[in-house]
C-alpha cells in the first residue's frame, strides 16, 4: 500500500530517521494515542516519521505494554489526560490465540465473548471522549485445525477470527466514531507467511516481522490523514493509451482498442473501475492533447465505452500544456491540487505535471494496461473517513454548476441573475440524519473555513444535544437547476452575555450566492434574542483559507486582537449589525429530510 | 565468510542500530556496554543481522547470546 506521494522506507531507515525527525515543514498536527496488546514500541518509534512524510506532526501517547483495558476503564488514566483526537487500538492475533486456548474445551461462545470485550472498550471510550477510535481487525492465523474444513466449524480459531472481523465491521457501521484499521488486508497483501514472525512474538511480543511494520504505520497514517480531511476528490485522466488503446486522432472510433478483444479488455476493465470510483463520489476529469471533436467521439459513439460524457465533470481536450489545463480543471471545480490525482501513460506528461504542479499526486502507471487497476488500488489513494448520500450525486452537482456558469454570462447584473436562480434554503439546528454530512463537510472544507476546527461526528452529536452551550446550524441550498445539499455550517458557542462563532465554513460551490449573509443574519437574530452584548468571531489562518481573511471585516466586525501568526479575533455589538439582503427564500425542511 | 569481514559489516550495523558513528565492537562487549542496547534494539540488531548476512537465528540462539564475540561466531557458523 505504498503511495508514491508518500513512499514508505524500510523499517531500519525509519528508525534512523525517527532519531532526528524534523517536523518544522508539517502544516497539520494530530494527537494520537496508541494502545496495543503487544509490544508497541517498535511501531511507536516509526509512526511519527510516517506521519511527517504526509505533512502531519503527530503528538503521540503510547500506553504501557498491554494496558488497553486499564487505560480505557480508568477515568483518571493517562489516556484521557492526554485528550487524544484519535485512539488507535491494535490487537494481535497472537494474543487472541492465547485467549482462545484458555477459553476451555467448548469454544462456542468465543466469538461473542471477544466482540463483547471489544464493545466494552469502545463504550468506555465513547462515554469519556469524543475521540475517533481506530480499531484494528485480526490477521487470520496461519494454522487451520481442520484444514479447509475449518470453514464448516465455527469454533475453529480460523473461522472465529473471520467472524470477529465481520463483527468489528458491523459495529463500525453503526458506531459513528469507530473506524476500522484493516490489518488483515495489510497482512494478506504481504502474505501471512511473511507477516508473522513467531520468534519475535516469543522474544519480544512484536506484532509482525519488522519488515512489515512500515506498512502498518502507513495504513494507520492514511486513515488518520483522511480523518483530518485529506483525500482525493478528483481523478484527471489522459485518453489515448490510458482510457483506450491507440490514438483516437489517427485510428478513429473504429480503430481504437477497447472492449472484449485483445488488450482492449484491459482498458474496458480500467474504465469499469473508474466508473465505480465515480459512483462512490470521486470526480472524473479529462485532460487530453487532442482535438476536442475527436476526443469526445468515443464517449458518444463507441459501443464498448464504459464512461459516458455525463460521467466527466470537466472535459478538456486541446493542444495546450497539461499543467495549464489541470490548473483550469482545478479552478473550474474549485478544489485543491492536493485533492487531485493524474493518470497518464506518458512519462513526459507525468513529469511535467509533477514538476509544475506541486501537491498533485501523479503515480507511475505500469506499462501493461491490464495492471492499471491493481497498481492504482495498491496505492490506496482513495481512503476516506466518511461516505454520504451526497457522494453519489457529486458529478451531477458539479455539472449543474457548469450550467449555472454558462447562464450567468447572460444576465447583466449579478442581482438579476441570482433572482432568476429561484434559490431556496433550509436553515436548521444539527440533527441526527445530517450528522454524517456535517462531519464530512467539517473535515473537507479548507478554503471558506474561518477556523478549520475538525470536529468529529461524535463531537457534532454532542453539540447537537447541548442546547445550553451551542447553537450548531446547517444550511442547505437548492435552485432551479438542482440541489446543492448541505453546504454551510455555523457553530455558535453560547455564553451568558456573549456568543462566539466557533466554526463558520461553506462549500466553495456556492460562493457569492448570499448564503453566508443568510447565515450571519441568523447568528445575529440569535444573539439579539439571547440579549447577548457582543458577537465574537475568530480567523485562524491556514495554508488554504486566505479567501476568508477579510470575512469579519466585510460584515463590519471590529478587530480586537491581531496575533503575529495571522490569527485574529473580531467583535460586534448586535445592535450595530445591518441585516444583509439576499435573493434566497428560506423554506421549511421537507418531511423526511 | 571471513571473520574480519563479518566484524567489519557488523560494525556498520551496530553503528546504524545504535546511532553512533564512533562505536567500536569488541568480543567481550555486552548490552551493558552500550547505552541504547535494550530488549527492543536487541531485536532490531538481530533482524538487521539476519538481513545483512542472509541467515536466520533460532529463538534459543537469540536468547543465549552473551556477548559480541559469540554473535560473530554464530554468524560465522551460519553463514559458512
Amino acid at each position: 500500500m505504498l503511495s508514491p506521494a508518500h513512499p514508505v522506507s524500510d523499517y531500519r531507515t525509519l528508525v534512523r530517521q525517527a532519531k532526528r525527525l524534523d517536523t518544522s515543514a508539517c502544516t497539520r498536527t494530530v494527537r494520537v494515542a496508541l494502545l496495543g496488546d503487544f509490544a508497541t514500541q517498535q511501531l511507536a518509534t516509526i509512526l511519527p516519521v510516517v506521519f511527517a512524510a504526509r505533512g502531519v506532526r503527530v503528538e503521540l501517547h503510547e500506553a504501557e505494554y498491554d494496558t488497553i483495558e486499564l487505560e480505557v476503564f480508568n477515568p483518571e488514566s493517562p489516556l484521557y489526560a492526554f485528550d487524544p483526537q484519535i485512539i488507535v487500538l491494535v490487537n494481535a492475533t497472537q494474543r487472541l490465540r492465547e485467549r482462545y486456548y484458555q477459553f476451555g474445551a467448548d469454544k462456542a461462545g468465543f466469538v461473542d465473548a471477544t466482540l463483547q470485550g471489544l464493545a466494552r472498550v469502545w463504550d468506555a471510550i465513547e462515554a469519556r471522549t469524543s475521540a475517533t477510535i481506530l480499531q484494528s481487525n485480526f490477521v487470520l492465523p496461519q494454522e487451520r485445525l481442520f484444514g479447509n474444513y475449518d470453514h464448516k466449524v465455527p469454533e475453529s480459531l480460523y473461522a472465529a477470527v473471520q467472524a470477529i472481523n465481520v463483527g468489528i465491521a458491523h459495529s463500525a457501521q453503526s458506531r459513528i466514531n469507530l473506524l476500522v484499521n484493516d490489518l488483515e488486508a495489510v497482512a494478506s497483501d504481504i502474505g501471512r507467511r511473511h507477516w508473522y514472525d513467531d520468534r519475535l512474538w516469543v522474544l519480544a511480543k512484536s506484532l509482525c516481522a519488522l519488515d512489515h511494520l512500515p506498512a502498518v504505520a502507513q495504513n494507520i497514517a492514511q486513515i488518520c490523514d483522511s480523518r483530518l480531511g485529506a483525500g482525493i476528490k478528483c481523478i484527471v485522466l489522459d485518453l489515448d493509451e490510458t482510457l483506450w488503446g491507440g490514438v483516437i486522432g489517427d485510428d478513429g472510433v473504429d480503430g481504437i482498442r477497447l472492449g472484449h478483444a485483445g488488450d482492449g479488455e484491459a482498458f474496458w476493465s480500467f474504465q469499469c473501475y473508474l466508473r465505480e470510483l465515480n459512483r462512490r463520489g470521486i470526480l472524473l476529469a479529462v485532460c487530453s492533447k487532442n482535438q476536442h471533436d475527436n476526443a469526445i467521439r468515443p464517449f458518444r459513439e463507441h459501443p464498448e465505452m464504459v464512461l459516458k460524457e455525463q460521467d466527466i465533470a470537466v472535459f478538456v481536450a486541446n493542444w495546450n500544456n497539461k499543467a495549464d489545463n489541470i490548473r483550469h480543471i482545478r479552478e473550474t471545480l474549485n478544489i485543491g491540487l492536493d485533492s487531485m490525482v493524474f493518470f497518464d501513460d506518458n512519462p513526459f506528461e507525468r513529469n511535467l505535471v509533477r514538476e509544475l504542479l506541486p501537491g498533485i499526486t501523479v503515480p507511475e502507471l505500469p506499462e501493461d494496461p491490464s495492471n492499471y487497476v491493481r497498481y492504482i488500488a495498491s496505492l490506496n489513494l482513495f481512503e476516506t473517513a466518511t461516505y454520504t448520500e451526497l457522494d453519489r450525486k457529486r458529478t451531477e452537482i458539479y455539472r449543474q454548476a457548469a450550467h449555472r456558469e454558462t447562464e450567468r454570462a447572460q444576465y447583466s447584473s449579478i442581482d438579476d441573475y441570482l433572482q432568476s436562480m429561484e434559490m431556496k434554503a433550509v436553515l436548521a439546528r444539527f440533527d441526527p440524519p445530517h450528522l454524517p454530512r456535517i462531519a464530512q463537510l467539517i473535515q473537507r472544507s479548507n478554503q471558506f473555513n474561518l477556523t478549520t476546527r475538525r470536529h468529529s461526528e461524535a463531537e457534532c452529536a454532542e453539540m447537537m444535544r447541548d442546547t445550553e452551550h451551542f447553537a450548531p446550524l446547517w444550511i442547505s441550498l437548492s435552485d432551479k437547476h438542482g440541489d446543492h445539499g448541505l453546504i454551510l455550517i455555523a457553530i455558535v458557542a453560547l455564553r451568558p452575555d456573549e456568543v462566539e462563532i466557533d466554526t463558520f465554513l461553506m462549500s466553495c460551490r456556492v460562493l457569492q450566492r448570499g448564503v453566508e449573509q443568510l447565515a450571519m443574519n441568523a447568528i445575529f437574530d440569535l444573539a439579539r434574542a439571547r440579549g447577548a452584548k457582543r458577537v465574537l468571531g475568530r480567523f485562524l489562518p491556514t495554508a488554504k483559507n486566505a479567501m476568508v481573511r477579510g470575512f469579519y471585516a466585510g460584515f463590519g466586525f471590529r478587530a480586537v486582537e491581531q496575533a503575529e501568526d495571522g490569527s485574529s479575533l473580531w467583535e460586534m455589538t448586535p445592535s450595530d449589525y445591518v441585516p444583509r439582503t439576499t435573493r434566497i427564500t428560506v423554506v421549511q425542511p421537507e418531511a423526511g429530510q | 565468510m571471513l571473520e574480519s569481514e563479518i566484524r567489519a559489516k557488523l560494525t556498520v550495523l551496530f553503528r546504524d542500530v545504535f546511532d553512533d558513528d564512533t562505536l567500536q565492537i569488541r568480543d567481550d562487549m555486552t548490552a551493558k556496554d552500550v547505552e541504547e542496547w535494550d530488549s527492543l534494539t536487541h531485536i532490531n540488531l538481530i533482524v538487521a543481522a539476519e538481513g545483512e548476512f542472509g541467515v536466520s537465528f533460532t529463538t534459543k540462539e537469540v536468547q543465549s547470546l552473551r556477548n559480541v564475540g559469540e554473535f560473530i561466531a554464530l554468524i560465522a557458523k551460519k553463514a559458512a
